[in-house]
Order: structure tokens, then sequence, then C-alpha cells
């Protein structure tokens, strides 16, 4: 375990001070003292790049208090019944995104600049490596705090899209399979996408309701009905049941395989973006290894030609010489 | 409950648990998923390295918001407005550092902790220098840690690394130790032993072997811990460290041995993953350094001569195919590397038929009822990847350090190696004579004849003929070893008979020769023909044995040191021992871990005096 010891070194601080006024040095050492004083003063970067820093978290940190608070309301599902406080309208919601995104979109832009503004001054490698450490904690905070928001707006989508295939389904006659049914559909969060199976069984519902509309219509007449067309609705509604119920299965599953789909749709678009900066980085490199390769090349042709020069020259210098020999022969003779 | 938690914590944990502490500035570290981040820079010496880089990886490290690791004795820059945390030991010099730290104001605030106490005036230094710097407010808090030893496994530790030369055997036993060196020895291996106990939180009964450095270590080890129960307000063991603990109804027993009892073990050959990988290849701290060659073509003329990659890998708890075979013999690994290989293929194959299958799609009716069934199924291998490549990286890791141990075996054919010297240990009759097996050229290196040599010395009942051993001194030295490890060793014998009856080393009834096969397993991808498919016998070593002996009935939890230093094997006997005892714990521990061939060194150059 360990054992705090600050207290000690308090204590110690203080015994040396008191030995040292005693001694008679001076504590804090008079102009030593002052000249440190100076130093700290003169402007060293102290707060530029960190206090920037810690701005965007505070600002994060408000916005995520700021979804947390009005989360409860967000999502209640239920808003539509009446509660005396908690209430929340579209409008108010739509409010709240719009608010957060623009917010978000100002963070991760002040991130930005500060990366570059860390890229371009030059300080030691240490502090350069902390400080891009430091932007990515930062980003990474911003992108827990938008995963916060996502989810909350992913579920309220869910409700909308819900309570709109709610709403196709109302003018339907069977009355009886509405509600089960539309009990069952708002406890579980249906997503969007199955729309088109939806509608296409939804309007074929409302196809068959019309002619039991129509039957209706003529029964009107009669008060009583015979005992065949009892067993004769009977069977018809059992029909329905069974429709309704099979649909409402295909339904469901339609809605877990689209939710998975969007799931690992999710998940392909964050490697793809990955594998983005990997691809350009990887272009970068291709380039600068063909600007290598020519400017070897030129090199190399540089070199044969200065090898076929030299080689001249080599050549002229013995046909003089030999020229040379030849006249001081000649000459000597 | 905290309580609970630590009842079963390990070691390991525990130390990773109070350096995460440290690391969070002394307060209890709490996972939160929507935290600010805060970050703040490391600085540690040599020591504290040691200690971290088995426990915490720089992932972790950067999670705890580490932004930058530095030595304390590196050039460091300035970084304004920054919290630092120091782990370091508190030497004359690292305590100079930190005062130039604090003179040249590098960081916003300090945070100190030194790995084992610091002395009272070494403190005033460092107030005096923070005055001077006019710095004391920055000072925000100074932590004795007690961590001064060094985790390797959840039951194994090790006293030290950096400075081991002054704690190994050689310094222990060397004739001319003088009274004040041995002095500073038993201060230092005593100290860290204190510290361990601190962070394990409970305090040891402790047993030791007479006459021994074991026993100057157990009484000092005693002194100081009654010194510091004596003092109850202030005592390490008080609060809810005691009665927290695993050992929170029993004391542990601590056994303190001298490596003295058995020299046999450190040379002996081995057949088990950890204990080969640690003995032929450059292990240490959790990490294995391997030298690859980078191919076999012909490097065409002129060029450069082609530079073999050094890799290096880290041997980990979360590597669930190491913790599976540490222990296992070596035939068995290979097998097992070729199943893990196996199943990997099977199931990137699947993942690959979906792409096929997902080709159908829209094609025909039967693609839409498919198509259900393969969402599932391609959500399952999306969210599978990351762990299929994580095995992925295991299986190489473990594929090249096994091929490495393999290629060392079969040059050195330390498979006969380890049969022979099984067959000395347990004192059945030897089919081969000793003599044939040095003289070999092409069985091993001059070292490993003067290993199996050394053995057989050590676990003969009486010396050899001064004939005999002239003659084996002769073929050793032909073979190219040098003889000063034997001086020492005879020295030792002589000793060791005056004091006390050798430790024997195995069951003398006879186990049936048939555990021996020449089987060659040509199946897997390790060819390794002509490597034995040995079998371990369970046989316990001397210091298994003593820990039986004293252990008895009782279920205590039981610590077993090794004064002197220690090895894997002694490790993995321990461990198969308590396989089959459950409800027991056992740790491990020892000053110094070394393999054979330091042992050897150090065995040389004591016979060299």
């Amino acid at each position: 375990m360990a054992v705090d010891i600050t207290l000690l070194f308090r204590a110690s601080v203080k015994t040396v001070k008191t030995r040292n006024k005693a001694l008679g040095v001076a504590v804090g050492g008079g102009v030593d003292g002052n000249r440190d004083e100076l130093y700290r003063r003169s402007p060293r970067p102290k707060g530029d790049f960190s206090s920037r820093a810690r701005e965007v978290i505070s600002h994060i940190g408000k916005l995520r208090d700021f979804l947390l608070e009005h989360r409860k309301d967000y999502i209640n599902a239920h808003s539509h019944i009446l509660s005396e406080y908690g209430r929340m309208t579209d409008a108010e919601r739509d409010q709240i995104d719009q608010d957060a995104q623009t917010f978000m979109r100002t963070c991760s832009e002040a991130i930005q600049q500060l990366r570059n503004q860390a890229h371009k001054e030059t300080h030691s490698q240490q502090v350069r490596e902390h400080r891009s450490a430091v932007l990515d904690f930062t980003q990474d905070y911003l992108k827990r705090v938008c995963k916060l928001y996502s989810e909350q707006r992913a579920i309220r989508v869910k409700r909308v899209v819900d309570k709109k295939r709610l709403s196709k389904l109302e003018p339907e006659a069977a009355a009886k399979t509405r509600e089960p049914g539309s009990e069952d559909v708002s406890l579980d969060p249906s997503p969007a996408g199955e729309k088109p199976v939806a509608e296409e069984h939804a309007e074929k519902v409302p196809a068959e309701a019309q002619p039991e509309l129509g039957s209706w219509g003529d029964g009107k007449g009669e008060d009583e009905l015979s005992p065949e067309e009892i067993q004769m609705f009977e069977q018809e509604n059992q029909r329905l049941i069974g429709e309704m119920n099979s649909l409402f299965d295909e339904v469901r599953q339609i809605e877990g395989k689209v939710v998975e789909i969007s799931r690992l749709q999710e998940i392909f678009t964050e490697k793809v973006l990955q594998q983005e900066a990997e691809i350009d980085s990887i272009h970068q490199l291709v380039v600068g290894a063909t600007e290598n390769i020519k400017e070897g090349n030129e090199d190399i042709r540089e070199a044969i030609k200065n090898n076929a020069g030299f080689r001249v020259w080599v050549l002229f210098f013995l046909v003089m010489c030999s020229f040379s020999l030849l006249f001081l022969d000649w000459y000597d003779s | 409950m905290v309580g609970a938690k630590m009842a079963t914590a390990s070691i390991r944990e525990r130390q990773t648990v109070a350096l995460k502490r440290m690391l969070n500035f002394n307060v209890p570290h709490v996972k939160n998923s929507t935290g600010e981040p805060v970050w703040k820079v490391l600085i540690y010496d040599r020591f504290g390295q040691d200690i971290i880089s088995p426990l915490l990886s720089v992932k972790e490290l950067r999670d705890m918001g580490i932004t930058l690791h530095l030595l304390l004795h590196s050039d460091r820059d300035p970084i304004p407005d920054v919290p630092a945390v120091y782990f370091v030991m508190p030497t004359e010099e690292n305590i100079d550092r930190m005062c130039q730290d604090l003179r040249n104001q590098l960081y916003e605030s300090y945070y100190l902790n030194f790995i084992s106490a610091i002395s009272r005036s070494k403190l005033e230094d460092i107030a005096n220098a923070a005055l001077a710097a006019n710095a004391v407010p920055q000072v925000a808090k100074v932590f004795d840690q007690y961590l001064n030893f060094i985790t390797l496994e959840d039951d194994m530790f090790v006293l030290c690394n950096q400075n081991k030369e002054l704690v190994s055997y050689r310094a222990i036993n060397r004739p001319d130790i003088t009274d004040t060196e041995m002095e500073t020895v038993m201060d230092t291996i005593v100290d860290s032993l204190f510290c361990f106990f601190v962070t394990l939180g409970a305090v040891p009964i402790i047993r030791c072997s007479r006459g021994t450095a074991a026993e100057m270590v157990a009484v000092k080890l005693d002194k100081k811990l009654r010194e510091n129960l004596r003092d109850a307000r202030n005592s390490l063991f008080t609060g809810d460290t005691l009665g927290a603990g695993q050992f929170s109804f029993q004391r542990p027993l601590l056994v303190l041995v001298d490596r003295n009892i058995d020299l046999a073990t450190p040379l002996h050959h081995t057949w088990t993953y950890q204990a080969l990988v640690h003995d032929v290849l450059d292990f240490h701290l959790n990490r294995v350094n391997l030298e690859e060659s980078s191919g076999l073509e012909n490097t065409p003329a002129g060029a450069r001569p082609k530079r073999k990659n050094k890799k290096s890998y880290d041997l980990t708890p979360v590597d669930k195919f190491w913790q599976k075979h540490k222990g296992s013999p070596f035939p068995e690994v290979a097998e097992s590397v070729q199943q893990e290989l196996e199943s990997y293929r099977a199931q990137e194959d699947e993942v690959k038929r979906l792409k096929s299958i997902m080709g159908l799609e829209g094609e025909d009716e039967g693609a839409i009822s498919m198509l259900s069934d393969n969402t599932a199924k391609l959500t399952s291998a999306v969210s599978s990847l990351p762990e299929l490549l994580e095995k992925k990286r295991l299986i190489d890791l473990h594929t090249n350090v096994a091929t490495a141990v393999l290629e060392h075996i079969k040059a050195r054919k330390l498979d006969v190696y380890f049969e022979y010297e099984e067959k000395i240990m347990s004192k059945t009759t030897l089919d081969k004579s000793l003599l044939d097996i040095i003289s070999d050229p092409d069985a091993g290196t001059p070292e490993d004849k003067m290993r199996l040599f050394l053995i057989y010395y050590i676990s003969a009942h009486q010396a050899p003929s001064e004939a005999d051993l002239e003659q084996y001194k002769k073929a050793l030295t032909d073979a190219g070893c040098n003889l000063n490890p034997l001086q020492y060793i005879k020295q030792w014998k002589a000793f060791a008979k005056m004091a006390s009856a050798p430790a024997s080393y195995g069951n003398t009834t006879t186990k049936p020769m048939g555990l021996f096969s020449r089987v060659m397993n040509t199946g897997s991808q390790f060819v390794m023909e002509g490597v034995k498919n040995l079998v371990l016998k369970q046989q316990n070593l001397p210091v298994t044995r003593i820990l039986d002996n004293l252990m008895e009935m009782k279920s205590n939890p039981a610590i077993v040191f090794v004064v002197g230093g220690g090895n894997y094997i002694e490790y993995q006997n321990l461990i198969d021992y308590i396989k089959g005892k459950p409800g027991k714990h056992i740790l491990y521990g020892c000053s110094e871990l070394f393999n054979a061939t330091q042992f050897v060194k150090q065995l040389s150059q004591l016979g060299q005096k």
C-alpha cells in the first residue's frame, strides 16, 4: 500500500526554511529568487495551446451535460400522453438536434485548427508528441459524446417511423387485430426501411377490408345474421387473424435483419474511412517513390555522360602525349 | 466491493492496481466512459521501467491519459502546463536530477512516487531544491509506493533486473566478500521482500534453512517486519490492507531457500516451452528478442549484405495460447500451434465463403431466404474479425518463436541432453556413457557439455575417481570448454558434504523405460525428425520437496523465495506440483532470474578466484 508522505515533505520544507533562516541564507535566495520570478513571468508559451485545448474540452463537457440533462425528456415515447412536466414537442427536439450538431461541428473544427497550429509551430519532438496525444484524447472525448447524441437520435427516428406505420394501419376495419398489433409494434422499436413491405401489406389489408365493409354495408339492413353467415364471418376473421400474425412475424424478422444491416453499414463505413486515410498515405508514398526514381534516372544519365566525357579526355590526353613524343623524337633526331 | 475483489487478486493484479492508482494521481481509478480526458507525463528511471513494462502496455498507458513516457536521465524539454508523475528509486543521482528538473521548471506540477521508501535526509534535499526554485506549491504529492519488485506472472516475481549483479549468486557466494558488502546485498533483498509483503498486505510466517544466506535474509526481514508492526500508528499492515487480502484468514508461509541446496536445476536442459524459450532465446521481462535472417537468396555481387531482422515479441497474460502452453512439453506446443493454425484457416475460409454467397444476391428467389441467414452470419463474421486478426498475430508469433527454439534444439541436440540429465538426476541406469556424449562433436555446444558434466558431478554420490576425472577433463577441454566452473563446484561439493547430505533429485524407483520413445512427429509442420518425442515425468525438484514437507496438511498460501537466483524450471515444477492439490496457492520468487548460460558464467567467475 502506498504511503502518502506529502505531509512529511511539507514538514521537511519548513525545517529547511527554518534551518536556512538560522544559517542566514536568504529564503528563496534573494536575487536568485527575483530572477526566478522574472524568469517565470517571461512569456512561456504556457497558456496558449493547453488553455485552448482545455476550453474545447469544457465546451464538449457542456454539450455532454446538456444532452444528458434532456435525455429523459427527449426519448420519452409517450409524450403524447399528458404529463405535467417533461413534455417535449417535436420542435424542441429538432432544436436540440440542430444545436447539438452545430456545437459538434464547431468543436471538431476547433480541434482541427489546434492540430494545424501545433504542426506549424516547430517545437521539440517531445512537445509535439505530447500535443498530438492531447488532441487525440480530445477527439476521442468528442466522439464519445457524439455517440450519446446519435444513440438518442436513432431512438427518436425509430419512434417517428413507428408512429408513421401505426397511422398507416389505422384505417383497417379489423379493429381487434389493430389493438394487439399496434401495441406490440409500439413496444418494439421498429426501424425505418421496411416501409415498402409494410406498405404493400398495409395496402392489401385495406383492400381486403373494403369488401368486408361492403358486406357489412349490405348486411346492415338485416338485423340478424343467419348462422351460416356468422360462421362465414367467423372463418374470415380467423383467416384475417392468421394473416395478420404471419405478416407481423415476417415484419419483425425483417426489422431484425435491417437493424443488423444498418449496424454492418456503420462498421463498414468506419473501416472504409480508416482505409481512406491509409490509402492516402500510400498514395503519397508512391508519388514520392516515383519522384525518387525519376531523379535517380537523371543522376544515372549524368553519370554516364560524365563517364563518357571523362573517357574522351583521357583519349585526347593519350593522343596528345603520343604526338608530343613523336614530335620530340623527330626534333631530337 | 473492493474487499471481495481483492480477496482473489493475484500479485500481478495488485501491483497493476497500485500502479494505475499512482498514475491516476493516487486516487483510486474508476473507469468512466464519458469522463473528461486528463493528460499527464510519466517519468521513470530504469527500475521503474522494469517494473511497469511487464504489467502495462503502451496502449494501457495511453488509456490512463499518459501522453509521454520518458526516462529520468534523458534530455527532457519543458512542457508547460502539464502534470508530471515521477516513479523512481530514491537514489542520489535520481534525486539530483529531480532537483534539477524543479529548478528548470519543466512541468506544471509534480507528483513524486518513490519505488521504495525514501530517507528523511533525501526528502530534505528535495525540499531544499524546491524552496530554492520557489516551486514548493508545484510539488503536489509525494508518495512511497513500496513496489520494489518485478512481477512477471500471476504468481511469480523477481527482485530486480537492473542491478542484478549486486544480488547475483556470485555476489553472495564469492569468497572475498566483506561483511559490509554482504550487509548491502542483504539490505537490498530485504527491502524488496518487505515491499512485496506490503503490497500483498500480509505478514508472513518465515521458514528458512539454517546457516545459509537465506537465514540472514530471514532474520533481517523478521526484524524489519516487527519494527513496522510495533509502530501501530504508522504500520503498513493495518487498516483495510489487512483482512482484505487473499490471506485474510491465514498468514502466508514464506519459505526462504538458498540456491546452494540445488545447483543442478539451473544447469538442467529443459523441455517445457517457457523454460526453453528462456534457456535458448533472449528472453527477459516477458519479452523475447529474435533475430531472423531475411531469406536465403543469393545476394548479388556488390550489394550490401542482407541485414538480419530483429524482432521482439511480448508474451503477455492476454496471450491465451501462451498461458495455456507455457508449461507444456515442446512437441505438444508444436502440435497445438498446428491445430490453432487449422482452426484459424477454417474460420478464414468461412468468412471468404460468405463473400461468394453475397454475390448471388438478387439473382434468384432462393437468395432472399439465404440472405436472411447470411445477414446474421455476416454480422457475426464482421464482429469476429478483430478476434480473428488477433488470433492470426498470436499464431504468427508463436510459430516464429517455436521455429527458432526448434532450430536450436536440432542444432544442439537438446533432447539428447535432456533425456540424459533426467536419467542422471533420477539415478536410473545410464545407457550411454558420459564420455561418449562429451566427445561427440556434433551434439551441442561446449557449454551444453559442461552443463551435463556438472550435473553429473553434482548428483553423483561419490566423486568419480581421479583417473576418471582426468579423462573427463581432457574430453571437456578437447571439446572446448572452460574448466573454471568445475573448480567452483568441487569446492561447493566439499562444503556441502560437510554441511549435510546432498539432496537427492528424484525417486529412486525405476519408472518404466517406455516413457521415452523415439517417435518421430512427422505430421506437423515442425518436422521433428530425429528429435525424440519425450514425455516429462512428474518428478519433484528439491525446492518442491522442501515446500511439500513444510506445507503438510495446512493449506496456508505459500511463497517460495530462492536467495541467489531462480529459474523457470523450478517455477514450472511448483506449478505442476500445485495442480494436483486444489485449494493451495503458491507464489514463486527469486532474487534474480538467470538461465543456464548466465549461471555457468557466474560459476566460472567464481571458479577463477
